[in-house]
This record gives C-alpha cells, structure tokens and sequence, in this order.
C-alpha cells in the first residue's frame, strides 16, 4: 500500500474503511483529504466535478436520510499501488426517509437498495469515481413509480431544456484513470457473457449460468434460474435492439475465501426503438451505464448482481419526448 | 473423499453433490417419480417439522400431488454440503430454492396462479445409490404467506382440515421420532466448528457474536421467505426467535464444514430448539406451550465473517403445536 497510509492493510480495507468513516462516523470533513479537489464522478444521472460537491451531495443525502448506513458486500480490484488501483465496490445502502430532498417530501419509510462504485484511488485519495445507484429501488421503496418520479424530476428541475442533463459521453469529461483493468480469465468470462447476450446470443445463459443462479438487478429485483434471468436481459436489450454495447472496464479475481468473481463495467448507447422493459418505443437516443458484478462455482455463473439506472434511462426518453 | 463416499453408487454418478442434484432433477424435473423406488430405501424415515413419514410408499403419492397442484415446480439446486457416513456412503445437506405456480387445486386450497419460490434444506443419508434416512426443513412459512394467509392461520387449517386436534398429523418432537440407520454427526472441519459455536453463543443470549464473527454487509436469509442483511438483520432474526423460548435447550444435532475448489468455505448445521413458549417475541402472546424447533443453517463464511446465512424452521410447524396445546383455532 505505498503512497496509502500505513493504517490500510490493503485495498479493500481501505475502500470500507473510508466510507465508514465518511458515513457512518459523519467524518464528511475527511472528503477533502480522500477525494482530490478535482474529482469527477460519473452517475447515470449526471456528471459532478470536485470534492466539494461531494461533500454537498453527501451532507444534503444524510438530511434525507440521517441514518443512513452502508455495508460493504464485495471489493473487486484491480492495479497496484504505484500505478493505482481501481476498486468496484458492491454495497448495501439503507436508511429511513424521514428528512425532505431529492426523493421529494419525508415519506417515513425504509429503504434497501445496492450500489456499485468504481474508484481510483492513488497516494491515499480518489481520483476518479463511476457510481450507480439503484434509484428506481428507492422510488420503488418508497411508494413511487420510476417512469412518474422522472417526469416529476424534470419539471422540478426546469423542464426538458434546463432539467440536469443524464450522464452520456457528450456530457463526460476526461479524468485521471485510463486503466481498463486486468487480463484474469474470470474478468474475461463475464465481458464474454455479457458480450454474448448483448449480441442476442441468450442461449448463453443456459451454457454458463448454474441453474440455481441468484440474479439481483435494478429496481430491487431478485430473481432465481434461467428463465427470469434471461427475461431481464431481453427486456433491455429489446428496449434497444440496435444500440452499441461497449465494455469499458473489466476485472477478474481469485482471493482466498471467495468464489472466483469478476466485475464489469459496460455501456448501452443507442436509440429506444423496441418494445421492451421501457414500453413503447420512443425513438430517443439512450445511453445506459451498467454495472456487472458475478461469482461463479464448479456448475458456471452463480451470482449476478446487475445495475443500470432506470430513472436515468426514463428521464432520457421523457426530456427527448417533450 | 469422494472416491470413498460413492463405493457401492451407480458409476454415472460422480460425486455426492452430481448424486443428490442428478436424483433431485430425474424425480421432479424429469419426472420419474417410479424411481423413487429405487432411489428411497423401502423403509426410510423422513422427517420434516411437520410429520415423521416412515417408507417410500407415502413419498410417491405425496409427490405426484404436489405435481398435480403445481406442475411447473422446479427445485433449483443451490449447495451441497457433505461429509463421509462411517459405514459408507456419505449425509449430504442440500439446499435448494424451489419455484412453483399454483395451477391446481390441492392441499393448498382452491388454484390461486399465486407464484411460489421458497427454500428447502434436506439433509439425506446415501448409500449404496438409495437414500436411507432424511431431515427436512421446508419454508412452509414463506409458501403460506405468498398464498396470502399467515403461517398461524395456515397451522390452525391444517388442523381443521385432518380432522381436529385430536387426529391430526402431529408435528415432529423427539418423543415421535423415529430411529433410521445414519446415527453419524458430521465431521470435525473447522467451518463447521466455527457455526456451531456463533449458534450456540447466540443462543445461550451471547449476541455480541453477531458482530464479532458475521461480516456487516452479510446476506441472510430467513424463515418465511424473509431475505435481510447485516447486523442488525440477524440480531433481530435470532433475538426474535430465542425471546419466544427463553428457556428452550439449544442442541446441535449435525455440523459439517467444507473448504472445496471455486466455493468459499461453508457449513451446515442441524440444530434443535425444546422448550417452553414463555416470552414475547417472534410468536406472540406468551403461551406455554411445549415446543420442538427442528432447524438447518447453512453458512458462507468470507475475508471478514460470515459472509451468507440460510437458516430455516418452519413456523407452521410451531404454530401447530402452540394451537394443538391451547386449544386456539
């Protein structure tokens, strides 16, 4: 961990360390010491510059939510500690809507949703940062519908012409991280599988997923099998049958005490013209960041964790729409 | 080791886990439900919180209604977890989600299209290619709630439905089981030393072995179908039950550990809960009542604890016998 202080054994120490310390212990203060002044992190919803917005954004999430936690599930990584490292952090995040904000007025009820962030951390700091959210979990949780809460955010914010502006690589700007990852074979299987559905290949599923396989994807939903795994990715790509499917970054690991596991960065950009999990189709030109992360055992994948932001994908679809 | 297991087994089989996901899929998936015959020992003791089932006989037709009254069921093979049986063969505990529309009409009542998915851990004592001996702990909880009645009210059906409290089938206690020829308890692996000891702390009320040994961000998985996280997710599962049996004697009837290629190391555990229903907690009103709480956990244990939990008993099972003792319907 050179260049890290010598309180982190290692990477993924470090990642839980920090956000326990920024959210649990309320050290906001110590963003300006782990992220660097001119961070740009990338949401689907949106791009954000520097630590100082960070810390805003962080500060404005805990008067929503003040008990908001988080519990870290995995750290899939990749680099070293000269050359930097970057971690994708798969996490559970929880808390009760009992302060006004983004989500709109305090509604008292709980939440639980996942979250992936890819970070690139150097010399003790993030430098670089991919976030998804499982929004549409959120809204769900809460007793709205993804479709309406981002209509409702783009009146909020100004209407289609003023509204924030989605993530899409127009928006995006240049940071300091320009690794894809690493070259281990489980990283590779997981691009190949992806890869595979996305060129309308299903038949994958069956050749590479256990037939137990635990699937988590956005809008809280688990599924178990085959069938209903499949049927999550159709739904997708079927909303953009002809969109480009690209891999942006990709990591594979064997770490003692955890099944071989990969994680993916992807992106879906094309047009909304298939009928699909987005209804009927617009025409509007969708860029879709997602995330993949999978365990796999002696009978193929075994886990999927999947997230794209469906509030990002229906705002979109809504502003092009009028 | 699993040379040694499979002496004496069919040579289609490879390993007990090929064994016991192969026969799972040829009698319900595939339906060769006739080779239950082959596969179940003519005298096999099965015995589930619900019952203790004697023979092969009755688990042919009780398969082919399930078949009638949900025929998409699939049993979706999630982990087996297995040691070596001194006199051969080998206890695999196996756990599996099962998913299910209900079609038919059926001992579940009039076809409701409601869609099922729900967990089971069996633990089975194979040898010779026949199973001999079986626990059984289905989440009859999880399938009464996603038909839209509570695990109390599905229990006071039950006994309405096999005649009354004096007739019908009593749930399983030590005092009706049944000897069956697997007396083995397991295997001395580390995991599975590891489990036993966080169950046992926690149930002699030590619950500050929840944070020292499950990792925070752990996935758990309950009775009646409930999937939480965390901490607190399991201190509220386990506080929940022991308040409702302070008292209860907690015994660890069989633990397995395992460390095998591409799996984290796990265990499985079968454990037992008697007591006396004398505080509030997961069932209510305090009652008095004398109950068996016939458990199987199954763990993941990762770089930072326990990483995955799936702990079932089934709450019918205990609500009958709180309602067959106060009399409640």
């Amino acid at each position: 961990m050179k260049g890290f202080s010598n309180r982190w054994t290692d990477l993924p120490d470090y990642i839980l360390g920090i956000t326990h310390e920024i959210w649990e212990e309320r050290g906001l203060a110590t963003l300006n010491h782990y992220y660097t002044p001119d961070i740009p992190m990338r949401f689907p919803e949106g791009v954000s510059i520097g630590n100082q917005r960070t810390i805003n954004g962080t500060l404005a999430t805990l008067a929503e939510f003040p008990d908001r936690e988080l519990t870290g599930e995995d750290v899939i990584w990749s680099g070293t500690a000269e050359e930097g490292f970057l971690s994708s952090h798969r996490l559970l995040t929880m808390g009760t809507h009992t302060g006004g904000g983004y989500f709109g007025p305090p509604t008292g009820k709980r939440f639980v949703i996942r979250a992936i962030a890819d970070c690139a951390a150097i010399n003790d700091q993030i430098n670089d940062e991919w976030l998804i959210r499982d929004t549409a979990g959120i809204v769900t949780q809460l007793g709205m519908d993804p479709k309406q809460f981002a209509r409702d955010v783009i009146a909020r914010e100004g209407g289609p012409e003023q509204c924030v502006r989605p993530f899409c690589p127009a928006e995006d700007v240049e940071g300091p991280y320009k690794g894809r990852g690493n070259d281990n074979e489980w990283g590779q299987r997981l691009s190949d599988i992806l890869t595979r559905m996305m060129d309308k290949d299903f038949s994958v599923i069956r050749a590479e997923y256990d037939r137990a396989v635990q699937t988590e994807h956005p809008a809280s939903t688990t599924v178990h099998s085959w069938a209903d795994t499949e049927k999550l990715w159709m739904g997708l790509r079927s909303s953009f049958p002809n969109a480009t499917f690209a891999i942006e970054h990709q990591i594979g690991r064997e770490d003692p005490m955890l099944s071989p596991r990969a994680a993916v960065r992807w992106s879906l950009h094309g047009k909304h013209d298939g009928w699909g999990m987005f209804g009927q189709p617009t025409g509007a030109d969708v860029y879709v960041m997602g995330f993949t992360h999978a365990e796999f055992g002696p009978y193929g994948l075994r886990r999927e964790w999947t997230l794209f932001d469906h509030v990002s994908i229906w705002k979109q679809i809504l502003m092009q729409q009028g | 080791m699993s040379e040694q297991a499979m002496q004496g087994f069919d040579p289609r089989w490879e390993s007990p886990e090929a064994y016991i996901l192969g026969v799972t899929q040829q009698i319900w998936e595939d339906r060769g439900i006739a080779t239950l015959k082959r596969y179940y020992a003519d005298d096999i003791v099965v015995r589930s919180p619900a019952s203790v089932v004697v023979g092969n006989a009755g688990v042919i037709g009780a398969t082919m209604a399930t078949l009638a009254e949900f025929p998409d069921r699939q049993l979706l093979g999630e982990d087996v977890i297995w040691c070596t049986a001194d006199g051969g063969g080998f206890l695999s505990s196996h756990r599996l989600i099962s998913t299910a529309t209900h079609r038919y009409a059926g001992a579940y009542g009039r076809a409701s299209a409601a869609r099922l998915r729900y967990r089971i851990l069996a633990d089975c004592h194979a040898v010779n290619n026949q199973i001999d001996d079986e626990w059984l702990v289905r989440d009859q909880g999880a399938i009464a709630h996603q038909l839209g009645v509570t695990a109390r009210d599905h229990a006071a059906k039950l006994i309405h439905d096999e005649g009354g409290p004096e007739v019908c089938v009593k749930p399983f206690t030590p005092a009706n089981d049944v000897a069956g020829p697997y007396h083995g308890t397991g295997n001395d692996n580390e995991w599975g030393q590891r489990l036993a000891s966080i169950l046992t702390r926690i149930a002699g009320a030590d619950f500050t072995v929840i944070p020292a040994e499950y990792d925070r961000g752990a996935s758990l998985h309950y009775p009646s179908g409930l999937d939480t996280e965390g901490h607190d997710g399991a201190d509220q599962f386990w506080m929940g039950l022991h308040a409702s049996f302070p008292g209860a004697v907690f015994r660890v009837g069989h633990v397995i550990g395992r460390s095998d290629p591409m799996m984290p190391p796990r265990a499985s555990l079968r454990w037992s809960l008697d007591g006396v229903h004398s505080g509030w907690g997961r069932f209510g009103q305090p009652t008095g009542a004398s109950v068996h709480v016939m458990g199987i956990t199954h763990a993941d244990f990762g770089p930072r604890g326990l990483r995955r939990e799936f702990t079932l008993f089934d709450e019918t099972a205990i609500w009958k016998q709180i309602l067959l003792q106060t009399g409640e319907k």
